[in-house]
């Protein structure tokens, strides 16, 4: 490994590159999925690769290769060059980095049960008495339930002399009950809609009461199927934790990011409404909320010691007291926001693909009380759980959710359940209009494993912390007028 | 990879299959992709890579591995860890045993001028569109990508090859290319794009000047009140809202569980008359793989024909269930996401969708539509916003653009309210028209 990097990276500044990084990895993942009482995937994966950026002229070049010998990494890297050589054809201002020390550091997040250590069998076992659990509810017509275990060992070399092998283990799983009637689907997920990850191992999994809750969740995917139509109008809303987590990562996470922000990924995801001027002037939310990005966060899906140019995990406020303060950057793009280092925000999928800016953990600050608390200050309003559907545009103002189930609120008490809630916003709006979060008690951390972006695409996860939170006079019901 | 050279690294891995069944898939290939922001090439990436799947069936076992180390020991070690997988696991009733030989339809070859671009190629190619945009005082943002075999856009992998141990043998190797704009003058864009099997149908300046002038109209909009309104969709659009029905409602799986607006209405008027919609990887703008990920010879599948719900696309397990044949359609075995229409075709009228413009008195002209989600499945509601140009219709005229919204539409419905279409071309991974549409639900404003 190490010597096939190190051939790579010589090869690289040999070849004429002013700066280079190669990233050697090796994956490995299980998937466990089991549906309505049989396996619908067992699957064991494996891949090792190599990938070369290199800054040519001022420009950007990456390659990535699987053929791991001599040869194969050394024409990989000189693909690199030669790619880089092409950029510089088409460039106007030449990539400044901002200085890092490079870093040399073995790392590993906390692991205490290797996941692939332990037996199929005892996956298996987990999944199917969550099947019978689910299964065991009259109505329920689809059961899905799955484990997912994954481990990414990354060995960063760099032309500055940085030298970082970091290892890091995820485990995460998750169940939905589907009831169906006359064109009618409905659905529960526990603990939240696409599963619960940490970076753990399999203790993580040991921990949660995985069967315990299965009876409860199929029982609300069918009592959903009689339930009312949630009302249309406009109502207080209290947000569950999770769907405040995919709130937060819409709203916030990804038009704070800095490349988004200076138009790099204008022809697909978007740009963002944070224009520089706003840093530190734009009133994003009430004073309630305070927002901070932190890849230090324990067992987050987005903590590392270093990130993928060997920046160091860093902690900051992206919005305090509501008022909107800091982006997330790259060694590339620190300069344009006047900061002389970066926030540690590079990220790539896979050896496959070129490192970019995404989203670190980012959570929202606790505030005090319980969630009985929040309801009990509430008069009228609704309660909605799990996400189910999520759209905003692409500057990241409107936005429309969809969860799987809401309560009505009255006096202070949930009264009954309502089906197809959706709401509406702009975000600043929104957020302006939050005014009780609950305390540190209700505080989950809540993972993202689906984030797309980039092109080519990549998938990166992240965790989200909240707690329950109230919105006034939010726009309830528009995406069942269709 | 060659046929032979494939055929090569399935035949190792059979080789150890001894007397257990066993199917192998091998995917892969090279895709590069130039990027562009801020008028400037600011990312260009390249990736070669193949991986392996390793099935190994022991009665009705089944379990799977997977790598990209393809040396005799890395695909040694990959059926072991799929063997002991498949002795573990727990028995599947359903599950169906490997195919024999298939008879494929014919799928048209890599397109050898595709192959040999490079990143030399598309930076001019990139250059041409970004002079377009400087000389217009607007920014250009991007990507020309081409690739040769199976890598998707997200590092998914189709299958270049499958085989397994009752002589089932399928390969295709296809060619893929895309280049798309965004002109971007402060809030306000334009766009346009293009995708073929052919890097020769790519003009990056042809294309700059649509985004461009797209771009430059939508200066200063005005905002219109949320609403139902007759609009023209442009096959972007179009594309969009197409592939999420597709995902949600044309496969077998949906169909047999309620989940999707076509149960228990195949042989029913379910779309006006003028809508017939099928999967087809032979049409000749898809060029698409002939088999599917089991192996099985894919059909062209009438879904939906002069409004009248004629089935969904199969898989093995979803077609054994009803007593069918596959159409060739499949997810490897086994999934739980069933069979999916990858190659829809909608058939159209003739001429641009600019024409279908003069037959509107007063609507909305919709390049692209952006981040659509399902809201409820079972009438096929999707949301999703407006980009990259709205423009105002009046008395069968552009006449200005319009503030961006976002939109509820049950596709169902909106397949009832097709008033015209311009001829299919080739976007977003579907072949389709631009739709003149009556009543299409916009839901509320945003900020640009």
């Amino acid at each position: 490994m190490r010597d096939l990097a190190q051939l790579a990276l010589d090869t690289a500044v040999g070849r004429g590159a002013a700066y280079a990084d190669v990233r050697f990895l090796e994956l490995r993942r299980e998937d466990l999925l089991v549906k309505n009482g049989q396996v619908g995937g067992l699957e064991q994966t494996e891949s090792r690769g190599v990938g070369v950026r290199v800054l040519v002229s001022g420009a950007w070049g990456y390659a990535a290769t699987d053929e791991l010998s001599r040869e194969g990494v050394m024409a990989c890297a000189a693909r690199a060059v030669q790619i880089g050589r092409a950029s510089a054809s088409a460039l106007l201002s030449p990539v400044r980095l901002a200085p890092e020390p490079p870093a040399r550091a073995v790392w590993s997040s906390s692991c205490r049960v290797d996941p692939f250590t332990v037996p199929l069998e005892t996956k298996l076992d987990l999944l199917f008495r969550v099947d019978a659990a689910l299964r065991g509810v009259p109505g329920v017509d689809i059961a899905e339930g799955f484990l997912t275990f994954i481990r990414k060992r990354q060995l960063f070399l760099s032309s500055e002399g940085a030298d970082i092998d970091q290892t890091v283990t995820r485990s995460g799983g998750g169940y939905s009950a589907t009831a169906v009637r006359d064109g009618d689907v409905q659905r529960r997920s526990y603990p939240q809609a696409e599963g619960h990850h940490q970076t753990l191992g399999y203790e993580f999994i040991d921990s949660v009461a995985w069967v315990d809750e299965a009876p409860r969740v199929a029982e609300e995917a069918v009592a959903l199927l009689s339930a009312e139509q949630c009302p249309a109008g406009e109502f207080d809303v209290i947000l569950e934790g999770s769907q405040i987590a995919l709130q937060i990562h819409e709203s916030v996470g990804h038009p704070s990011e800095l490349d988004r922000v200076l138009g790099m990924e204008a022809n697909y995801a978007g740009t963002s409404f944070l224009t520089l001027e706003k840093k530190g002037s734009l009133q994003f939310g009430s004073p309630r909320v305070t927002l901070t990005a932190d890849a230090t966060l324990p067992h987050g899906l987005a903590t590392f010691a270093f990130d993928d140019e060997g920046v160091a995990a860093q902690r900051w406020p992206i919005v305090r007291d509501g008022r909107f303060e800091g982006y997330l950057t790259s060694r590339e793009l620190a300069h344009a926001v006047g900061e002389p280092r970066s926030r540690g925000c590079v990220r790539s999928d896979g050896w496959h693909h070129i490192p970019m800016i995404r989203m670190v953990n980012l959570s929202l600050e606790p505030g005090a009380g319980t969630l009985d608390d929040l309801l009990a200050d509430t008069g009228h309003g609704l309660y909605l759980e799990t996400n189910r559907s999520w759209s905003i545009d692409q500057l990241r103002y409107n936005f429309q959710f969809k969860t799987e189930i809401a309560w009505e609120i009255r006096g202070g008490r949930r009264v009954r359940m309502l089906k197809n809630p959706t709401y509406q916003g702009i975000t600043t709006e929104f957020w302006n209009s939050c005014d009780f979060v609950c305390g540190e008690a209700a505080w989950r951390p809540w993972g993202v494993v689906n984030c797309g972006k980039g092109q080519p695409g990549q998938v990166a996860d992240m965790t989200h912390g909240a707690a329950p939170a109230r919105f006034r006079k939010v726009r309830v019901g528009a995406g069942y007028d269709a | 990879m060659r046929s032979d050279e494939a055929r090569a690294i399935l035949d190792a891995a059979l080789a150890l299959a001894g007397d257990r069944g066993m199917e192998v898939v091998l995917g892969g290939g090279l895709f590069e992709l130039t990027r562009f922001a801020n008028n400037e090439i600011t990312q260009n990436v390249s990736e070669r890579r193949y991986a392996l799947s390793v099935r190994i069936v022991l009665g009705r076992r089944t379990g799977r591995a997977s790598g990209n180390d393809l040396s005799h020991d890395g695909i040694a070690a990959l059926v072991a860890r799929a063997a002991e997988s498949a002795r573990l696991a727990p028995e599947i009733p359903d599950l169906l045993p490997l195919p024999g030989p298939q008879r494929y339809g014919e799928a048209p070859p890599p397109d050898p001028a595709t192959e040999r671009i490079g990143p030399v190629e598309r930076a001019t190619e990139v250059a041409r569109a970004v002079a377009r945009a400087k000389a217009a005082g607007v920014q250009a943002a991007g990507i020309y990508e081409t690739g040769v075999g199976t890598i998707g856009d997200y590092g998914q992998m189709g299958t270049l090859a499958i085989a397994n141990t009752s002589g089932l043998f399928a390969y295709h190797q296809g060619t893929d290319a895309a280049f798309a704009i965004s002109a971007l003058d402060g809030a306000v864009s334009g766009w346009a794009g293009v995708e073929s099997r052919r890097a020769s149908d790519v003009d990056g300046d042809a294309l700059a000047a649509r985004a461009v002038e797209k771009a430059i109209r939508s200066r200063n909009p005005t905002r219109w009140e949320p609403g139902r309104y007759t609009v023209v969709l442009e096959p972007a659009a179009v594309a969009d809202l197409l592939q999420d029905t597709a995902w949600l409602s044309f496969g077998a799986l949906p169909v047999q569980e309620g989940r999707s607006f076509l149960s228990g209405k195949i042989g029913t008027r379910i779309a006006g008359e003028n809508v017939t919609i099928r999967d087809d990887p032979f049409h000749p703008l898809h060029g698409g793989a002939p088999f599917d990920a089991e192996g099985m010879a894919t059909r062209p599948t009438t879904i939906i024909e002069r409004g009248v719900a004629i089935g969904p696309v199969y898989d093995r397990q979803t077609a054994a269930k009803e007593g069918k044949e596959s159409t060739g359609h499949g997810l490897p075995t086994p999934n739980t996401f069933g069979p999916i229409a990858s190659h829809v075709v909608m058939e159209g009228g003739s001429g641009s969708a600019d024409d279908l413009v003069s037959g509107v008195e007063r609507g909305l002209l919709v390049t692209r539509v952006w981040y659509t989600n399902v809201v409820d499945p079972g009438t096929a509601t999707l949301t999703g916003m407006t980009r990259d140009g709205l423009f105002a219709i009046e008395k069968g005229r552009i006449s200005g653009p319009v503030g961006n919204f976002r939109f509820n539409q049950s596709i169902v419905r909106m397949l009832g309210e097709v008033e015209a279409m311009s001829e299919p071309v080739r976007a977003g991974g579907v072949v389709c028209p631009g739709l003149l549409v009556r009543s299409f639900q916009m839901s509320s404003v945003t900020e640009f």
